[in-house]
């Protein structure tokens, strides 16, 4: 990582400027996810309703985000580091942009599911895997702000573990199904639940890869694991 | 358009070596303006040389055709070899040279004659041409290529330097590329014009391309990404990192290039 500044200090604040833009992106989209699955398992609307109103201000950093970075190429024309970091930061508030929605999506399902029976063990596990994601969330982005190649290779790793919570929580909802058809309904939204936070699992990685090929000028060439194959038949 | 031919088009088109230069070094005096640079300049290449003033790339490009022998205090050492043979042979003439490898310089510096015989000038003199029609079509030919010709086609005669800095650019190179060089050498060719000047010399660079090796020097580090195939950045009379253009202004190795280019480093 280059640490000298550059001779115009005002692309140096530019730069910056829109890296921290993307930081405060990630927080309000950690905070959205565990706070959604906070009120799915407590029931609580008010804080559900909280998640939703938010995610309008993760979406407007996003298009400031995308401003900036258009600035940037247009007055600046970065090079080498400097234009990966504008390329890495456009990707990475496109994936947090998308973590916002599935934590928005949680909060709206959780209002739903208020009205429902609730489906024992199902919140507590679905609160257990968000707080494992949100972890993977905070450690992707703890590794771009510190260009820490072992920590965004360490999260490629542990993405692995949540596709195995993915996958027993989808046993366990089939399970509920078949045992009494009244639970379809609640674990169909659980299940889209899961499959959500699954998928911001998958967005860390995409970040974690990004700061591998910030950091290096090369995307990881290895594939990593993955255990999120589901096989119908088996349950 | 497809992967394949994205790539074909930054491809460069002939491998073979122009120029191939081994520990080249040049003192002015006391001062070692260059030291030990190995370079293969490709043919029909556009190769641009980056780098602060007083790196040693234009040293290094004056070494291509020998200007450096106009300077006294200059002493060139090492080996540069055109088609694998030694341009600093006692036995090659140095005119003969530079008629091979043409050179445009920073300022344009039309000779104080009609824009005819600017360009008819190294075609007479090399006894390129044996008749007027032959050298009115060479003229032609090289005004056109130039992108000149329908701006000056009807003022022949007029004085080169009554034309504007982007046409004087022009006529230079028109100029430069009327003794069929193999090799073009621009110094700054574009720093005293203005953007559509510009553009028009870079879509002129781009164009020869297809028949000579141009090297190019220059502070527009945008210029050098636009227009070249292959980068050389010299830092202090060194060679520092030479290879594709893209992998130089996107991945560079060394941290000095990156230094510079990113603007960090002046």
């Amino acid at each position: 990582m280059n640490t000298e500044r550059h001779i115009a200090s005002a692309f140096d604040r530019d730069l910056e400027g829109v890296q921290a833009l993307v930081v405060k992106m990630g927080g309000l989209v950690e905070a959205a996810l565990s706070d959604a699955a906070m009120a799915l398992e407590m029931r609580d609307e008010a804080l559900a309703e909280r998640v939703r109103a938010q995610d309008t201000a993760i979406d407007a950093l996003e298009a400031q985000v995308n401003d900036e970075c258009l600035r940037l190429i247009a007055t600046r024309a970065p090079a080498a580091t400097d234009l990966r970091v504008v390329l890495t930061v456009m990707k990475i508030a496109a994936s947090l942009e998308r973590c916002g929605d599935y934590a928005k999506n949680l909060a709206k399902r959780s209002l739903v599911l208020n009205k429902m029976h609730s489906v024992e063990g199902a919140t507590g596990s679905i609160r257990r895997m968000a707080r494992q994601v949100g972890l993977l969330l905070k450690d992707a982005l703890d590794a771009f702000i510190h260009r820490d190649v072992e920590l965004a290779a360490s999260v490629r790793q542990q993405d692995r573990d949540v596709d195995q919570m993915y996958t027993a929580l989808f046993r366990e909802f089939l399970t509920h199904m078949m045992e009494d058809p009244r639970n379809i309904s609640a674990c169909m939204h659980l299940h889209f639940i899961a499959k959500n936070i699954e998928r911001v699992g998958d967005h860390a990685t995409t970040i974690a890869e990004q700061v591998i090929f910030l950091a290096t000028g090369q995307l990881p060439s290895e594939p990593r694991p993955k255990a999120d194959s589901v096989n119908m038949g088996e349950v | 358009m497809s992967v394949i031919e994205m790539k074909l088009e930054r491809e460069v088109t002939a491998d073979t070596i122009k120029i191939e230069a081994r520990k080249v070094q040049v003192h002015y005096g006391q001062n070692h303006a260059l030291k030990d640079v190995d370079v293969d300049i490709l043919a029909k290449t556009v190769t641009a040389f980056i780098g602060p003033s007083g790196c040693g790339k234009s040293t290094f490009l004056r070494c291509l055709n020998r200007m450096n022998d106009t300077v006294a205090s200059a002493k060139v050492t090492g080996s540069i070899l055109l088609d694998g043979a030694d341009i600093y042979d006692p036995r090659v003439d140095p005119v003969q040279l530079r008629a091979k490898v043409g050179m445009v310089f920073q300022k344009p510096n039309p000779f104080p004659k009609s824009i005819y015989d600017n360009v008819a000038y190294g075609p007479k003199i090399h006894g390129l041409t044996r008749s007027k029609a032959e050298l009115d079509e060479v003229v032609e030919s090289c005004l056109r290529k130039a992108a000149l010709w329908n701006e000056v086609k009807d003022r022949l005669q007029s004085p080169g330097t009554g034309l504007s800095g982007g046409q004087q650019q022009r006529l230079c190179i028109a100029r430069a590329i009327a003794t069929s060089p193999e090799v073009l050498l621009m110094d700054e060719p574009c720093s005293a014009l203005d953007p559509i000047a510009t553009a028009q010399v870079e879509e002129l660079i781009d164009e020869l391309r297809s028949q000579f090796s141009v090297v190019i020097v220059t502070h527009s580090m945008q210029q050098a990404a636009r227009v070249s195939q292959r980068t050389a950045f010299f830092h202090l009379g060194n060679l520092v990192e030479y290879g594709e253009t893209g992998t130089i202004f996107t991945n560079p190795k060394d941290p000095r290039t990156e230094s510079y280019i990113t603007g960090r480093i002046g």
